[in-house]
């Protein structure tokens, strides 16, 4: 429940402060979202196993944004930022799936 | 499901997809609690909730963030779109007010053409006019067809005798030869104006006001066909031909397929009173 407040708690945060992002680091936002996507749902899922580790959670989570925001800017860099987003994206969407679909499982026993 | 959280790294495999759902939960959760040696408890669980309570605000934040920004730049493409769609708005109202334009400046072009052709054509007729006027009064050298009169005296004739030719005599000559249709006269080279006199002065007689001796040649410019036979017809050229028969008068007439008459004396073109009625053509 608490988690699920601390989530609340950031999108009101976000959508009253609307913190300006830097120019430069606009494009990255939207492939952040998947990444952090694709890791809270993985925390949910190993909190769902018994196997949950807040410092695992943090650490992925970080890693996640902070690796499919470098790929895409070396993407960028190459001339190739369109196709490397794309594949980041069909990446974590399939593991997004994937987790998605055991917490499924976990919830509804089927 | 649990075979898969309580294995190590998974191998590599050719699927590529399959890899994927397969590692889709992160390997360090399961090695952790491999290496914690059992699943944490619930009040295991609560401690950690303090850093991952942070990373799920700073998710929220993120996801409010990528809305709004996809959201305004959704509005800002939309406010370009709707400039640009007025820009071309505008752009096709000055089009259609320029072919407007284009259409009236192409009608008065037409029109003013039109006027440039009359116009021209009044200078050429003006032009045309005034050639034949020029002609007609003398006032520009001719030639042409016609022809030419030698009128002499009689023979063993004194100036001023029986046989002399007067200067009624080529008064009436001239007049018997414009009957006749003749365009254009000249006596001994001076050409007749519509102020050129024929009269005697003494014994001589004189023409734009210039003194003649004869023989009188007398060119007259006209349809050389047919002058001869008319001239004959007239009072002319009975009288000359009385004068001819009964007071021995020279008299000679040939047909000339080309003379040449100058202009009158400009004198004799002036006009100082009369004044032209009505308007030029």
């Amino acid at each position: 429940m608490i988690p699920v407040l601390g989530l609340v708690a950031g999108v009101v945060a976000g959508l009253l402060l609307q913190p300006t992002v830097p120019v430069p680091l606009q494009p990255y936002l939207p492939i952040a979202v998947v990444a952090a996507l694709d890791a809270v749902f993985g925390a949910l899922r190993a909190y769902l196993d018994g196997i949950f580790d807040d410092k695992v959670f943090v650490i992925s989570f970080v890693s996640n944004v902070v690796i499919a925001a470098l790929i895409v800017y070396l993407g960028d860099q190459l001339g190739v930022g369109g196709q490397l987003s794309t594949g980041v994206i069909v990446v974590l969407g399939i593991r997004i799936f994937s987790n998605v679909a055991a917490i499924r499982r976990h919830v509804f026993h089927a | 499901m649990a075979s898969r959280t309580d294995t190590g790294p998974v191998a590599p495999r050719a699927d590529l997809l399959q890899y994927l759902s397969d590692t889709a939960l992160d390997a360090d959760y399961a090695r952790v609690t491999a290496a914690r040696g059992a699943p944490v408890t619930s009040t295991a669980r609560r401690r950690g909730i303090g850093p991952a309570l942070g990373v799920l605000l700073a998710f929220g934040m993120l996801v409010a963030l990528a809305a709004v920004q996809t959201r305004s730049g959704a509005s800002e493409a939309e406010r370009e779109s709707e400039a640009l769609r007025a820009q071309i708005d505008d752009g096709r109202a000055d089009f259609a007010a320029l072919t407007g334009l284009s259409n009236v400046l192409q009608q008065q072009v037409a029109d003013l053409q039109g006027t440039a052709e009359t116009a021209s054509q009044n200078d050429a007729d003006l032009l045309a006019d005034l050639g034949r006027f020029r002609t007609l009064t003398g006032a520009a050298a001719v030639s042409g067809p016609g022809v030419r009169v030698v009128a002499d005296d009689a023979e063993r004739t004194k100036p001023g005798g029986e046989g002399a030719v007067l200067d009624t005599d080529l008064q009436v000559l001239v007049n018997g030869l414009w009957q006749a249709g003749a365009e254009a006269i000249a006596i001994n080279g001076n050409r007749i104006s519509p102020l050129s006199a024929i009269r005697g002065a003494g014994f001589a007689i004189t023409v734009n006001y210039r003194s003649l001796s004869p023989p009188y040649a007398v060119q007259a410019v006209g349809d050389s066909a047919t002058l001869e036979a008319r001239f004959v017809d007239t009072p002319g050229g009975q009288a000359w031909l009385d004068l001819e028969t009964n007071f021995g008068l020279r008299f000679d007439m040939d047909t000339v397929e080309s003379l040449s008459l100058p202009a009158a004396p400009a004198a004799r073109l002036r006009v100082l009173y009369a004044e032209r009625q009505g308007e030029l053509p």
